[in-house]
């Protein structure tokens, strides 16, 4: 999509419009700092399209009236920060067995418990890949600049309908409550660029909702539509009944996984900031970050190159699943890697993974601050 | 309204293949039109039977009180229901004496 | 004719995996036989039920049917309700889903009086998962959690209802099934959140420790310690100790409905109308 219009928002507020821009329909959610403006800019922008925004008792009402919600069809959205996700997880949990679509926007903020709420951290990284119990194969996004609250906010729709469950988008406090200008597609780009969900359009009798190719996701047509379907948390059946038998277990969640994993190639997105003349040779720097880490990592570089060190930045955007391949190769071809985040090695432990290398250098700060480029250029000078 | 027409000549019918045998229906009736009866291969190794059906006078709480849709009464238009008698009296609480099943040696009065 | 339930059903799940003699089966019943008589469209229908034997209601029924997790039914209700304003959304819970772990959920549906019907299935006791005390248990009833004896106090959950704002609250038994059929009826009808608490038996967990081994005995149990709106409004204190009213104990048809009340919001925001201020409202607190 293209960057020709220019709004001057805040990050939560670029979430917001985009949501509706989308084609969000719906909003339930709970005041929690730093993501409260999510909810004060929509409960505004939503009626006015005829949508319907309401502030919930409590954060777990927030995500069950999204999941009813988008069960009638509709795109729905919610937001919060670290502790309402782990409030929300149960149900979380619910939507993606159910293959409900949702969004859901987490503006981290530090942690963990109570922690800082109004300062910055990336510390629900790790929360993100799994916010509930038993196997789930999460869809996490990253926004690492303004344009990017806005643009992975319109993606992530896209994504959870194509995929069938709820898809977070990473915020957090610093991009969140940023003010400045955002370089956006046009409203008229994003309406043509929606796809909405698949729907069945036989005979109701012929209708089964969740059965599908072991790595497609479920055709849920909405409520009150002539398709009558059961919805539930439980092991289910092509129709959604509960059900204990063997094989109609191991492939349904099979299938729960497979359907994101086999099709990585429509989820993942990165960006190669500074790298293409990285060629492995002594000397090189490879720095990996996100969010607005990215910021002061893309800062640095520009400050070490004029230093005379060749750095370069992969950011990932799409944080999960995570782009082993991608990562894997980089660092099989660069020697110095290091990886900087306002948490304690979250997603350095999943480069390690990925790269199997165990000598990936980090830059880490949990106090709430955000890391400044002057710090990571005197921690590449330091360990390389 | 949903209905269904009843077999003919029928006051009340049961579904064996959902009842429970819980005795509810055995309990709620006033004429002793219905027992349990031993059958090995049910949960509870017992099973409905309409034993009296002549006795039955319609007042349809066997099936306002069956909670798994296993017994059904007909229609006044579709049957003539017979008043509540003495004798139906006694057969009822002979059953209801007897674990809600009528006693292998039960006499009518008549 | 006899009434055809099987029309409603989902009939090959039948039978129920309810016990033998399980109230829930006559409260299903019940339900299907007020939606007949209201003429409601199966398409029109959402059933949403909880955890716990009840939660098990929802997919017997052939509507759009949901089972959620442990008390947040009236959560996913609320979302379902506000999306689909003109269409009927039930929830379907027990007295642990709606008033344990669900009370801020239940509270908070009454609070708003949002047009969703509650039926609470209380059976006293936490059944599905074997005998836990819930927040109906009687005090000094045996429960697996509390063998010793339960300490725990009860709630009286349509005087809970109408205190936290409920327009319509009823409360009827198993035994009295035209009677309970009748209320949801009436809560169907309802413009508002119709809660409707709904008397049943778990002889099997609740009864068979506490002298109650029999259907039979629990029900009569249930008939014992519930009496008519009508004979308890003219009783002392002490004669009402132990006895819970039954009928429609509060109607209000006047009060403002949710839905109702964000479409005015809805206007506010697309200029057809002056925001909402206090002066809208009778209720000034």
């Amino acid at each position: 999509m293209s960057a020709t219009r220019e709004v001057i928002s805040t990050g939560n507020d670029l979430a917001a419009i985009a949501a509706v821009d989308a084609g969000c329909m719906f909003f339930g959610g709970y005041p929690l700092t730093p993501s409260s403006e999510v909810m004060h800019t929509i409960s505004d922008l939503l009626p006015k399209v005829g949508g319907t925004a309401i502030q919930m008792e409590d954060e777990i009402a927030g995500i069950c009236c999204v999941i009813g919600a988008a069960m009638g069809g509709i795109r729905a959205l919610t937001a919060t920060s670290g502790p309402g996700v782990s409030l929300k997880a149960e149900n979380l949990g619910l939507a993606q067995m159910a293959e409900v679509p949702l969004v859901l926007v987490n503006v981290m903020r530090g942690g963990p418990s109570t922690g800082l709420p109004t300062r910055v951290s990336q510390g629900d990284i790790k929360q993100a890949s799994n916010p509930s119990h038993g196997d789930y194969r999460s869809i996490t996004l990253c926004a690492g600049n303004l344009a990017e609250c806005y643009t992975e906010t319109v993606r992530a729709f896209n994504l959870a309908d194509r995929f069938m469950q709820p898809v977070i988008v990473l915020l957090d406090e610093t991009i969140g409550h940023m003010h400045g200008k955002a370089m956006l597609p046009t409203v008229e780009e994003v309406k043509a660029g929606i796809v909405p969900r698949k729907r069945f359009d036989g005979p109701a009798e012929e209708y089964r909702p969740y059965e599908c190719g072991p790595t497609e996701p479920a055709v849920l047509n909405p409520m009150f539509e002539g398709y009558r379907y059961h919805y539930t948390g439980l092991h289910h059946d092509s129709m959604g009944f509960p059900t204990e038998e063997i094989e109609t277990c191991r492939k349904l969640i099979q299938r729960l996984e497979d359907k994101v994993m086999a099709h990585q190639d429509e989820i993942e997105l990165n960006e190669e900031f500074m790298m293409d003349d990285l060629t492995g040779e002594e000397g090189e720097v490879l720095i990996i970050a996100y969010g607005s880490v990215s910021l002061a990592a893309k800062e640095a570089i520009r400050h070490l190159r004029a230093d005379g060190i060749k750095a370069g930045l992969f950011r990932p955007i799409t944080i999960w699943p995570s782009p082993a391949a991608k990562i894997a190769e980089h660092t099989s071809k660069i020697k110095n890697v290091l990886c900087v985040e306002l948490n304690i090695r979250q997603y350095t432990e999943e480069i390690e993974r990925a790269s199997s290398r165990l000598d990936i250098e980090g830059l880490y700060k949990v106090n709430g601050r955000a890391i400044s480029p002057h710090e990571i250029v005197a921690k590449v000078k330091e360990v390389f | 309204m949903a209905v269904m027409t009843a077999p003919e000549n029928t006051p009340v019918w049961v579904d064996t293949a959902r009842c429970k045998a819980c005795d509810i229906c055995v309990d709620a009736c006033p004429a002793g039109v219905l027992s349990m009866q031993a059958e090995p291969t049910s949960t509870l190794g017992a099973m409905i039977s309409v034993i009296a059906p002549d006795s039955c006078i319609g007042c349809n709480e066997c099936e306002l009180s069956c909670p798994d849709f296993a017994i059904y009464v007909a229609d006044k238009k579709e049957f003539k229901f017979s008043k509540l008698t003495g004798d139906a009296k006694a057969r009822q609480e002979a059953i209801a004496n007897n674990g809600f099943r009528l006693p292998t040696d039960y006499k009518e009065a008549n | 004719m006899a009434f055809n339930y099987d029309k409603y059903l989902r009939v090959e799940k039948m039978p129920t995996l309810w016990c033998w003699g399980c109230g829930d089966g006559v409260i299903l019943k019940s339900f299907i036989r007020a939606v007949d008589k209201l003429g409601i469209s199966k398409d029109d229908m959402c059933v949403v039920s909880g955890i716990g034997c009840s939660g098990r209601f929802s997919s017997y029924v052939d509507f759009n049917t949901v089972h959620t997790t442990h008390g947040r039914t009236i959560a996913y209700a609320t979302g379902i309700k506000l999306a689909n304003p003109d269409k009927h959304v039930v929830c379907v819970a027990g007295d642990g889903d709606s008033l344990a772990i669900g009370g801020n959920h239940t509270i908070h549906g009454c609070r708003r009086n949002i047009d969703i019907t509650f039926i609470i299935i209380n059976n006293f006791i936490y059944g599905l998962t074997n005998s836990q005390t819930s927040p109906t248990t009687p005090q000094g009833m045996w429960t697996v959690s509390q063998k010793a004896g339960n300490i725990d106090p009860t709630f009286d959950t349509c005087k809970l209802a109408i205190a936290a704002g409920a327009s319509f609250v009823a409360r009827e038994n198993v035994t009295s099934p035209k009677k309970l059929e009748k209320v949801i009826t009436q809560a169907l009808k309802h413009k508002g959140f119709a809660l409707v608490e709904a008397l049943s038996n778990c002889h099997i967990n609740l009864g068979r420790k506490n002298k109650m081994v029999s259907a039979m005995d629990n029900l009569d149990w249930i008939d014992s310690i519930t009496v008519s709106k009508k004979k308890y409004d003219a009783m002392s204190p002490e004669e009402q100790l132990n006895l819970l009213p039954t009928g429609i104990l509060h109607q209000d048809t006047e009060a403002n409905e949710y839905c109702d009340m964000y479409a005015e919001i809805i206007k506010v925001h697309q200029g057809e109308r002056k925001k909402i201020t206090q002066d809208d409202f009778e209720k000034k607190i």
